[in-house]
C-alpha cells in the first residue's frame, strides 16, 4: 500500500476492484466502514456479487480478466468530460514529457515488436531530448507528442459502447462509476484503490495494476490522505516477504537480482543505477551501489571486500526466470531433484496442480516445513496416485505457527511491527529460524569436510546468531538495519549508508528500524501526528523512514500548500524551514525536488517505458476466453510465455464455453491448511463448491445442493452447486456468456477435504511478472451422475 | 452497573463470521458436523442454534427491480429487558435461568437447569435449545464471565466493522437512531429492532437496514404467550423437589392440548 489501513478511513470514495476485501481483508472494511460513516461511497468493481458488493453504493460487474478495458473507459470519460486534475498532472506527472515521433501504436501493438521472440525492442518507447538531456515538456499538455495527448489517443478507442461489449458492464454502469469515483479529482477529495489478486492474477496482471494507479494521478490521488494505490496483501506478511527479496527477480529492498550479463559488480551497478540530467530530480536509486555493497557487507562480512568485489561473485546469476511455473515446469522435466516448502502448499495453491503434483514426483527429495502435512507434504498420499512408484524422499519438519515465534511481520501497509511469542509450539515443532539456521550449519559442515563446486557463499557467509538453542531474533533484525562498522553502532538511517564497505545493512529499506534508541517495531505509543489523520508514527514502524504515506509531497501543491487542507498530510512551514506532518518524501523545500523521488524522473510516469508489455495498458483477452479481442487483432498479451510441453492444454470455446474464476473466501485462508484442520472454521464451510447463475443451472439442469463436474482442458473436479442470483452472465456484442466461480482453498488431507480448484487452472503467467492467470479460464460444467 | 446492550447494526455487517467463531471459542463450544451449506440465500452453516452453537449468522439473498440485496443478520438470544424464560422457568427456590445480579446478563445456571424446556416454550423469540442428553438449556451468556471481569462480549470484542458495539444501553439506542438517520439519507428503509419489542424492549438492539419483511424468520410483533401465568399456576403444588422435565413436560403438553381446543372452538 502506498497508504495504510487506518487510512482508508480519510477516502472521499472508496473503489475496490480486483478485491473482495470484506471478505478477505475484513479488517480493511473497519476503515471503509469509518470512511462511509463520514458520507464516503463505496464502489464495487468484481465479476461476481461478493460481500463487499453488498455493503456498496454501486456494485459494477465485468468479465473476468477486463479490468483494462474498463477502467481505460472510464478514463475515456474522465479526459474527455474534462474531470481529471489538469494541475497535479502538470506537476506531479510525466503527462506533460515528450514522447519521441518514432513511438507508435498500431492494431494491439506497440512499435518494436519481434513476433518471434514475442518482445519488444524498447529503443522508440523514450522521451525527446533536449542539448542538456533533460526531457522536452508542455505544460499546456496540448502538444501532440506530450504523454497526455498520446495516452487521450490511445484511451479514444475505449467508447462506452466498446468496454460495455468488452466487459459485460452496461454503459450507464459505467459512467456512474466514472463519475462518482471522478468527483475525486476536486483538488481536496481523495479516492483510495483497493486491489487485490483479482487484478494481479492474468496474464494482464501488472498492467493492471498500472492502469489503476493511472486513474489515481489522472484525478490526483496519490500521495494524499484517504488516497493512493494499496494492495490488500493476500497473507499478514507477503508484505514482508516481497520487501525481503523472497521473488527471484529481486534481492532486499527490491534491489534487482543480478543477472548473466552483470559479470562484475561494476556491471551490476552500471546496468542498475540510473542517471538523470534534471537536478530537481531527486533520482533516490542513483543510491543503488551504497545499499548493494552494504547487503553484501552483511551477507558476508569481514569476507567482503573492495578487492574482491564485496563478494559480489558469490551471488547467483540469472540465465532466465525463476518464477513459481518455470521452477515447476524445470521439476517436471526433471531439472530440478530437491524442493524445500516452507509454509506452502504448491500441491492446492499452484495452477494446473494435476501437472504440479507430478513435478512433485520427479523430486529425489522434497523438504516440508508446515502445520500439518500438507497436500504438497504428502503428495504421495494423494488417492490418485500409487505410492509404491514415488521414489521421492519426504522431509516433514514440524514448524511453530506464527503465533509461537517472535519476529517482526509487515503488514500490507508497510507497517513492521514486533510481536511476541504468546506460547510454546508443540512436540517438536520448531521456529522457521531455528530450522533454516539447523539447515545452515549441517550444509556448511559438509562442505567445510568436502569443498565440493563453489563453497565460498556457503563457506564465507557472516552467520552471528548468538549461541542459543534458539537463534536470536534480535540479532537477525538488527542485521537487516545494519551497522556503522567502524564503531560498531546500528545505523540510524539509510541517507547514511556507504559503498565503500564501511556500512552493513541486510534490507536497505528497513534500515532505521532497529537502532541503537532500540526496536521501532516495538513501539506501541498511540498518540497521533498533529495532523490527526490516523498516522499514529510511534505505533511500529514504517518503512521507508516511517513515512506512513509515501509520494506524499504530491500531496501539496509546488509552494507547499496540502491540496486537501482539513486532512494535510505534510505541509510547509515557511517560518521554520521545514515540512511538518508526515516524513516528507525528501526534506527539499516545496519546488526545489520534483514529488515522486523514486522515479529516475521525479514524476510519476503515464508513460511506462519499463513495462515488457507496451507503456499504455492495452485489452487484451486471456490465454482462455469465449470472445474474440474487440480491441485489437492481438487476442492474448503479445508478450507472454507460452508454455508448450506435456500437460500444458489450452481449452477451446467450442468445448468449454463457461468462463471460470477462482477466488478466496472469509472461512478459510489460501491452500486450506491453517482453516481446513480448524472445526470451527470447517463447521462453516465443510465442503467445496461451485457458485453459478440461474439461467446457467437451468440450462445445465442443476438444483442449488446437487453435485456438478467442472471440466477445463487440464482436469476436472467435482463440487456442490450454489445457484445463486449473485451470479450473472455477462452480456458481450449482444450475446450471454455465463461465468462460475470456485474456491480454491480445498484439498486431499485435512478436516475438509474437497476437489482442488486448481485442478482446472492453466501454467501462465503474466508478462512482467510470471504470476499465474487463476482468475479467468474456460470450463464446462454438467450435472454429475451418482 | 448500568444496563448494559449490544448494537448489531447489521449495514455494517461483512458477515465474516467472527462473531459466531469467537461466540464458540470464549464459550468452549465444538464445531458442528455440517454438509454445503444448511440454507440458500448464502453460506450459512450450521441449520440454526444448538447447544453448540449460540450466535448464528444468517444470510438473505433477495432481488427486485434488478436489484439485488444480500442481507445478514445474526440469530441469537435478544436478552429481553424482562425475559419471559426467567418466569417461566420452574426450578425453585433459585431459577436455572437466571439474571446476573452484577452484570444483568440471562443465563442459564447448568447446576440447576433441569432442561424441561418451559424457557424455549415461553420464549418469544424461541431461542433456547434444550441439550436432551445433558438435559440443559442452552442459549447465549451475554458473556456474563466477561462482563463480570470487566471484559466486552467476545462477540463484540472481534466484529471487525463495529457492527457489533457494547455498551450502556442508553447510549447503545442513541447510536441506532443515527444509524438510523444516517441509512434514510442513503434510501434504505431502515428498522430498529429491540428498543420496543415486547414493551420493556431487549439489550440486543437490531439496526436492520430494510423493513422487517426481507427477515421473514424474526417475529414482526414478538409477544409472551398469555398462557404463562396459568403455567406458573400449575406448577405451584409440586414444590421443588419432585420437579423432573418430565413432570413439567406433562403440564406444557396439557396447556397445549387446552389451548388447541379453545382455538378449535374459536
Amino acid at each position: 500500500m502506498t497508504n495504510h489501513w487506518i487510512d482508508i478511513k480519510n477516502a472521499d470514495c472508496v473503489l475496490i476492484i480486483g478485491s473482495n476485501a470484506a471478505e478477505n481483508h475484513p479488517i480493511s472494511f473497519r476503515w471503509v466502514t469509518k470512511a462511509m460513516e463520514n458520507g464516503a461511497k463505496l464502489i464495487s468493481v468484481d465479476p461476481r456479487f461478493t460481500r463487499t458488493s453488498s455493503r456498496a453504493d454501486i456494485y459494477a460487474p465485468i468479465r473476468p480478466g477486463t479490468d483494462i478495458a474498463f477502467i481505460n473507459g472510464v478514463m475515456c470519460y474522465l479526459i474527455e468530460n474534462n474531470l481529471y486534475n489538469k494541475e497535479y498532472l502538470v506537476d506531479h506527472t510525466t503527462a506533460s514529457y515528450l514522447v519521441d515521433p518514432t513511438f507508435g501504436f498500431n492494431d494491439g501493438l506497440f512499435t518494436g515488436y519481434d513476433p518471434t521472440k514475442r518482445m519488444y525492442a524498447k529503443d522508440t518507447w523514450k522521451y525527446q531530448l533536449d542539448e542538456n538531456g533533460i526531457p522536452k515538456k508542455d505544460p499546456t499538455l496540448s502538444d501532440s507528442q506530450c504523454v497526455f495527448q498520446l495516452l487521450r489517443k490511445h484511451l479514444s478507442r475505449y467508447t462506452l459502447e466498446k468496454v460495455s461489449n468488452v466487459t459485460g458492464c452496461p454503459p450507464e454502469l459505467i459512467v456512474e462509476v466514472a463519475k462518482t469515483y471522478g468527483a475525486t479529482g476536486a483538488k481536496d477529495k481523495s479516492g483510495t484503490i483497493l486491489y487485490a489478486m483479482g487484478t494481479t492474477q492474468h496474464t494482464v496482471g501488472t498492467q493492471n495494476v498500472r492502469i489503476y494507479s493511472m486513474l489515481q494521478l489522472l484525478l490526483g490521488n496519490v500521495g494524499m490522505a484517504g488516497g493512493g494505490i494499496n494492495a490488500m496483501r493476500g497473507e499478514s506478511n507477503v508484505q514482508g516477504s516481497t520487501d525481503y527479496g523472497l521473488l527471484f527477480h529481486l534481492l532486499t529492498g527490491y534491489l534487482k537480482t543480478p543477472r548473466v550479463e552483470n559479470q562484475t559488480l561494476a556491471q551490476y551497478l552500471e546496468a542498475t543505477t540510473p542517471k538523470f540530467n534534471d537536478p530537481k530530480s531527486v533520482n533516490w536509486w542513483q543510491n543503488t551501489p551504497k545499499y548493494m555493497v552494504s547487503l553484501l557487507k552483511a551477507y558476508w562480512g569481514d569476507n567482503a571486500q573492495k578487492e574482491n568485489e564485496f563478494c559480489y561473485q558469490n551471488l547467483p546469476k540469472l540465465s532466465a526466470n525463476c518464477d513459481h511455473i518455470a521452477m515447476f515446469e524445470a521439476m517436471y522435466d526433471g531439472k530440478i531433484k530437491g524442493l524445500i516448502a516452507m509454509g506452502q502448499n504448491p500441491a492446492v495453491g499452484g495452477p494446473n496442480v494435476n501437472k504440479e503434483r507430478k513435478a512433485l514426483q520427479k523430486l529425489d527429495w522434497l523438504v516440508a516445513a508446515d502445520l500439518w502435512e500438507t497436500e504438497t507434504a504428502g503428495f504421495w498420499t494423494d488417492p490418485e496416485v500409487d505410492p509404491k512408484k514415488i521414489k521421492t524422499e519426504v522431509f516433514m519438519l514440524p514448524a511453530a505457527a506464527s503465533m509461537e515465534k517472535e519476529g517482526s511481520i509487515t503488514n500490507s501497509g508497510r507497517w513492521m511491527q514486533w510481536r511476541y511469542a504468546a506460547v510454546h509450539p508443540p512436540g517438536d515443532a520448531k521456529s522457521d529460524l531455528w530450522i533454516l539456521d539447523r539447515i545452515y550449519q549441517e550444509v556448511k559442515k559438509l562442505y567445510a569436510a568436502d569443498a565440493g563446486v563453489f563453497p565460498d557463499p556457503i563457506l564465507s557467509l557472516a552467520w552471528n546468531y548468538g549461541t542459543g538453542e534458539e537463534p536470536d531474533v534480535h540479532m537477525v533484525a538488527k542485521e537487516i538495519n545494519g551497522y556503522d562498522l567502524a564503531t560498531g553502532k546500528l545505523m540510524a538511517k539509510f541517507a547514511d549508508l556507504k559503498d565503500d564497505g564501511t556500512t552493513s545493512s541486510g534490507n536497505w529499506i528497513f534500515c532505521a528500524s532497529y537502532t541503537e534508541d532500540g526496536n521501532m517495531a516495538a513501539r506501541r505509543d498511540l498518540t497521533d501526528a498533529p495532523n490527526n489523520i490516523g498516522l499514529f508514527p510511534k505505533w511500529s514502524w514504517c518503512w521507508p523512514v516511517n513515512r506512513r504515506i509515501i509520494y506524499n509531497r504530491a500531496s501539496c501543491d509546488l509552494q507547499g500548500n496540502p491540496y486537501a487542507p482539513q486532512k494535510w498530510v505534510i505541509k510547509w512551514n515557511a517560518e521554520e524551514k521545514k515540512w511538518t506532518g508526515d516524513v516528507p518524501d525528501g526534506a527539499a523545500p516545496p519546488g526545489a525536488a520534483y514529488s515522486f523521488i523514486m522515479r529516475t524522473e521525479g514524476h510519476a510516469r503515464l508513460f511506462g517505458f519499463g513495462l515488457a508489455d507496451g507503456p499504455f495498458p492495452e485489452h487484451y483477452e486471456p490465454l482462455e476466453s469465449p470472445v474474440k479481442n474487440l480491441m485489437s487483432s492481438q487476442q492474448n498479451n503479445p508478450t507472454i510465455k507460452i508454455w508448450a510441453g506435456e500437460m500444458n492444454m489450452v481449452g477451446t470455446p467450442d468445448k468449454f464455453p463457461i468462463i471460470a474464476t477462482t477466488y478466496r473466501v472469509t472461512e478459510h485462508w489460501q491452500a486450506g491448511q491453517m482453516t481446513r484442520n480448524n472445526p470451527w472454521l470447517v463447521e462453516l464451510m465443510p465442503d467445496m463448491f461451485v457458485e453459478m447463475s440461474n439461467s446457467l443451472a437451468k440450462a445445465k439442469g442443476v438444483k442449488h445442493g446437487d453435485k456438478v463436474r467442472v471440466s477445463t482442458a487440464r482436469g476436472h473436479i467435482v463440487a456442490y452447486a450454489v445457484v445463486t442470483n449473485r451470479f450473472k452472465p455477462f452480456k458481450l456484442n449482444g450475446k450471454a456468456y455465463e461465468q462460475i466461480g470456485l474456491p480454491w482453498h480445498f484439498g486431499f488431507k485435512g478436516l475438509a477435504k474437497g476437489d482442488s480448484a486448481n485442478s482446472l487452472t492453466p501454467h501462465v503467467g503474466d508478462a512482467n511478472t510470471n504470476i499465474p492467470e487463476y482468475k479467468a479460464f474456460l470450463c464446462d460444467v454438467v450435472k454429475e451422475v451418482g | 452497573m448500568a444496563e448494559k446492550a449490544i448494537l448489531l447494526d447489521m449495514e455494517k455487517c461483512i458477515a465474516c463470521r467472527a462473531c459466531q467463531v469467537a461466540c464458540k471459542q470464549w464459550n468452549e463450544l465444538p464445531g458442528e458436523k455440517t454438509t454445503f451449506f444448511a440454507a440458500a440465500g448464502g453460506y450459512q452453516n450450521p441449520i440454526g442454534l444448538s447447544p453448540s452453537t449460540y450466535n448464528l449468522i444468517k444470510f438473505y439473498e433477495v432481488e427486485e427491480q434488478n436489484k439485488l440485496r444480500w442481507l445478514f443478520r445474526s440469530h441469537r438470544c435478544m436478552q429481553c429487558v424482562d425475559p419471559a424464560c426467567v418466569k417461566a422457568c420452574p426450578v425453585t427456590p433459585v431459577k436455572a435461568m437466571t439474571r446476573d445480579e452484577n452484570t444483568g446478563a440471562i443465563h442459564v445456571n447448568r447446576e440447576l437447569c433441569i432442561g424441561c424446556g418451559a424457557c424455549r416454550e415461553y420464549c418469544p423469540f424461541t431461542i433456547p435449545v434444550i441439550d436432551t442428553q445433558a438435559e440443559k438449556s442452552t442459549k447465549c451468556t451475554f458473556c456474563f464471565d466477561r462482563l463480570g471481569n470487566g471484559l466486552t462480549p467476545a462477540c463484540a470484542k472481534v466484529c471487525p466493522t463495529n457492527c457489533l458495539v457494547f455498551g450502556d444501553r442508553d447510549q447503545i439506542l442513541e447510536m441506532a437512531h443515527k444509524a438510523v438517520e444516517r441509512l434514510k439519507m442513503k434510501g434504505r428503509h431502515p428498522v430498529i429492532y429491540g428498543e420496543k419489542e415486547l414493551s420493556t424492549g431487549t439489550k440486543k438492539i437490531f439496526v436492520l437496514p430494510e423493513a422487517l419483511d426481507y427477515y421473514p424468520d424474526l417475529p414482526k410483533n414478538p409477544k409472551v404467550s398469555e398462557d404463562l401465568g396459568l403455567f406458573n399456576e400449575l406448577l405451584k403444588p409440586f414444590g421443588t423437589l419432585t420437579l423432573t422435565a418430565a413432570l413439567v413436560g406433562m403440564v406444557l403438553a396439557k396447556i397445549r392440548e387446552v389451548k388447541e381446543k379453545n382455538e378449535v372452538k374459536s
